[in-house]
């Protein structure tokens, strides 16, 4: 529970703790009530991004515009904020440039967007939809929602996360630590997937690459049902699986099939030309 | 997803795997695989003494005898037909890398490789009542290439004399006297390498 | 007979040709008979190095590949598609589905044209960013739409869409060939939805920033 005079405090700590202050720069303080299960949405093409949990039934925004050429737009319908650094006539990446820190509460439904900014979402239990061109995205700590990604070139780094997921990138590397899921699905052109966690919560993991490679590291107790395919790279793996039918022949392509433990999630790992390793963690 | 259950390592199932083997079944030839692996990949590794050229030739042993599957019509035993192409999988390796397979005896180069040398005074400690498994393997690692051939296949291996000149492409008598050298020379490493002890039992 | 004539004969002693003179001079000389009983030790220890080590997974993993690609290994494909990929198929296909339809009246990518080859001309160089340069040239004619609508934007951006999309091209070329080659592959095909998804994903990017940038 919130009332204006802590969040007033909390902006003042969020002000201090990582917010640049230039010359020009307009300081913008909004809040917003709304009840449970809110929707929120930030579009800012230029600038990061970073959304925590925070009080319930408040929406905490903190801005800083980096010049005149830039305004931000808010609404409010509802239990619906959007709000929107609307670019002005002749404003560039750095005349546009805003920084944004939000608190939402923790079951709000999120959807951030940015071209070069950093994004970062942290605490969250609502659905989030991330939208990044070339900023690195981060997500942390969020649990029970969908959680959707889509990045051009940014790193995605999803560090304790679990629910429902799916990513996709052109170029950015995908980096997951500690996440797990009824289905994690991350289709890559050139980026990196990387994964280390155990494949847990009988899931269904699905990663795709076209030239990227797959790396994923689990511990010796993943109870998994492997299936991974290079059609022109490599495939390596560190466990010795037991066999299993493949559903399928192929040709000219490399492949491990198998399961290990109970085989109770599936594990999918297919490239075009991108190397695969399945590692077995290092304890 | 069918569980097929693994057969017994037992000759008769030896024999039904063989037969489906020839017929594509993945769960066949890893079976067979199985039950030969150990042996195949220690022979590859005592003949090479690394693990990485083992490994490739266990791989390149096992991938030609499944190519010939179709043609073992069973009789010889499964188990000497693998080790056979084994052994010439890595005998052609060692002849590639230009490694004398058996020294022939005229090439003594002068030192006295294989002659037991007799030091005046020196004690002649025997060798303990068994030698730990792991001395003699670093021992035969040791070994020049040629000499470790012949022992690998005679003394480890089971292989006679004239199986060995087959293989091999050397004489029996040939084959016969560097294996004396090989010993003697396993001999010398073995006590060289014998940790310092006063009063041994 | 002295321990030089011994060790000479020792090979044959040792196959069972004894004589009574070799015989007399192991009873007196230690040094031989030590020798002896050290060679048959080492020959007789020999055997325990017959089965030592298991080579590691790899090697079964690369035979695996290699029996599979040389046909050895040929198992008919019995398995019924349903409980192996279905709840992973259903997942990704549901959304591509809803893709594929035609947005804000600019074409997309459609399936339908599943046969079509790009056109290969020359290389044009890439953005000076490290990524991948993908060897694409002109235009896809398909693509002369959505060019036309990111033109407006700082030329860095454009060069990175351009390269971004030719990555996506590049990727649907490549998923085309593997369902060419595997036309009952269902990996081939996976990789070919997703490779439509993320050209549909750069089409709805360059649509929802022109509508952001069209509201200025």
């Amino acid at each position: 529970m919130s009332s204006g005079k802590c969040a007033a405090g909390i902006a003042a700590v969020l002000m201090l703790s990582g917010l640049a202050l230039a010359a020009d720069t307009i300081h913008k303080d909004l809040h917003f009530k709304v009840g449970k299960h809110p929707t929120v949405s930030i579009n800012n093409p230029y600038g990061p991004v970073v959304v925590k949990a925070g009080a319930a039934h408040e929406v905490a925004v903190i801005a800083l515009l980096h010049s005149d050429k830039v305004e931000l737009d808010q609404s409010k319908s509802h239990n619906r904020v959007d709000i929107t650094s609307h670019l002005l006539a002749g404003a560039d990446e750095k005349s546009g440039f805003v920084e944004y820190e939000v608190l939402v509460p923790a079951d709000t439904d999120l959807t951030l967007q940015s071209e070069t900014g950093r994004i970062h979402a942290e605490k969250l239990q609502g659905d989030l939809t991330v939208a990044g061109n070339n900023g690195p995205i981060e997500v942390t700590d969020c649990t029970d929602g969908h959680v959707h990604v889509r990045t051009l070139n940014g790193t995605v780094t999803l560090s304790n996360v679990h629910g429902h997921i799916e990513i996709m990138s052109v170029g950015g590397d995908v980096v997951m630590r500690g996440v797990t899921g009824t289905l994690v699905a991350v289709n890559s052109n050139s980026g990196r997937i990387e994964y280390e966690g155990d494949f847990g919560e009988e899931g269904d993991y699905a990663f795709t690459s076209h030239t990227g490679n797959i790396d994923a590291v689990a511990p010796a107790y993943a109870s998994i049902d492997v299936l991974a395919r290079s059609t022109n790279g490599s495939v390596q793996s560190d466990f010795s699986l037991e066999p299993k039918h493949a559903p399928f022949i192929i040709r000219g392509a490399n492949a491990i099939s198998g399961t290990l433990g109970k085989a109770a999630s599936s594990v999918n790992l297919f490239s075009f030309s991108g190397k695969i390793r399945l590692k077995k963690r290092q304890n | 997803m069918t569980d097929a259950r693994r057969p017994q390592g037992n000759k008769l199932s030896e024999a039904e795997a063989i037969e489906k083997a020839k017929q594509g079944d993945p769960e066949a030839f890893e079976f067979l695989y199985n039950l030969h692996k150990r042996r195949v990949y220690s022979l590859c590794l005592r003949m090479t003494g690394n693990t990485a050229s083992a490994e490739d030739l266990t791989q390149e042993a096992f991938l030609q005898l499944f190519r010939k599957i179709g043609t073992f019509r069973g009789e010889s035993a499964f188990s000497t037909w693998l080790h056979r192409m084994a052994v010439n999988v890595v005998l052609m390796q060692l002849r590639k890398k230009g490694l004398p397979l058996v020294p022939i005896d005229e090439t003594t180069e002068g030192d006295e490789e294989g002659v037991v040398r007799k030091e005046p005074g020196a004690p002649d400690e025997r060798l303990t009542g068994s030698i730990d498994r792991l001395q003699l393997q670093r021992a035969v690692d040791e070994l020049p290439p040629g000499y470790r051939t012949i022992f690998v296949l005679h003394d480890v291996e089971g292989y006679e004399h004239n199986e060995i000149a087959d293989l091999v492409g050397c004489s029996i008598g040939n084959s016969k006297s560097q294996l004396h050298k090989a010993r003697i020379k396993l001999r010398d490493l073995l006590r060289a390498n014998r940790p310092e002890r006063a009063g041994k039992r | 007979m002295n321990c030089l004539q011994f060790e000479n004969a020792l090979p044959e002693y040792l196959e069972g040709s004894r004589t009574a003179e070799q015989q007399a001079h192991l009873n007196a000389c230690t040094s031989c008979s030590t020798l002896l009983a050290d060679l048959d030790l080492i020959s007789t220890q020999a055997a325990s190095l017959r089965e030592l080590e298991d080579p590691s997974p790899r090697v079964w993993n690369a035979l695996e590949i290699q029996l599979r690609r040389e046909g050895l290994i040929r198992r008919p494909e019995t398995q019924a598609t349903g409980g192996f990929f279905s709840r992973w198929r259903t997942a990704w296909l549901v959304p591509v589905a809803a893709a594929l339809a035609i947005v804000a009246g600019v074409k997309l990518y459609q399936p339908a044209r599943v046969g079509d080859i790009q056109p290969t001309a020359k290389v044009s160089p890439a953005p000076a960013k490290a990524r991948p340069a993908v060897a694409t040239p002109a235009i896809a004619p398909e693509d002369k739409d959505i060019m036309s609508t990111v033109a407006s934007r700082p030329p860095a951006q454009v060069a990175a869409y351009r390269n971004d999309l030719d990555q996506a091209n590049a990727f649907i070329r490549d998923a085309q060939e593997a369902v060419r080659n595997n036309p009952n592959d269902i990996y081939s095909q996976q990789l070919l939805i997703n490779a439509y998804e993320q050209k549909q994903m750069l089409y709805r990017l360059a649509l929802d920033e022109t509508e952001n940038n069209d509201e200025q």
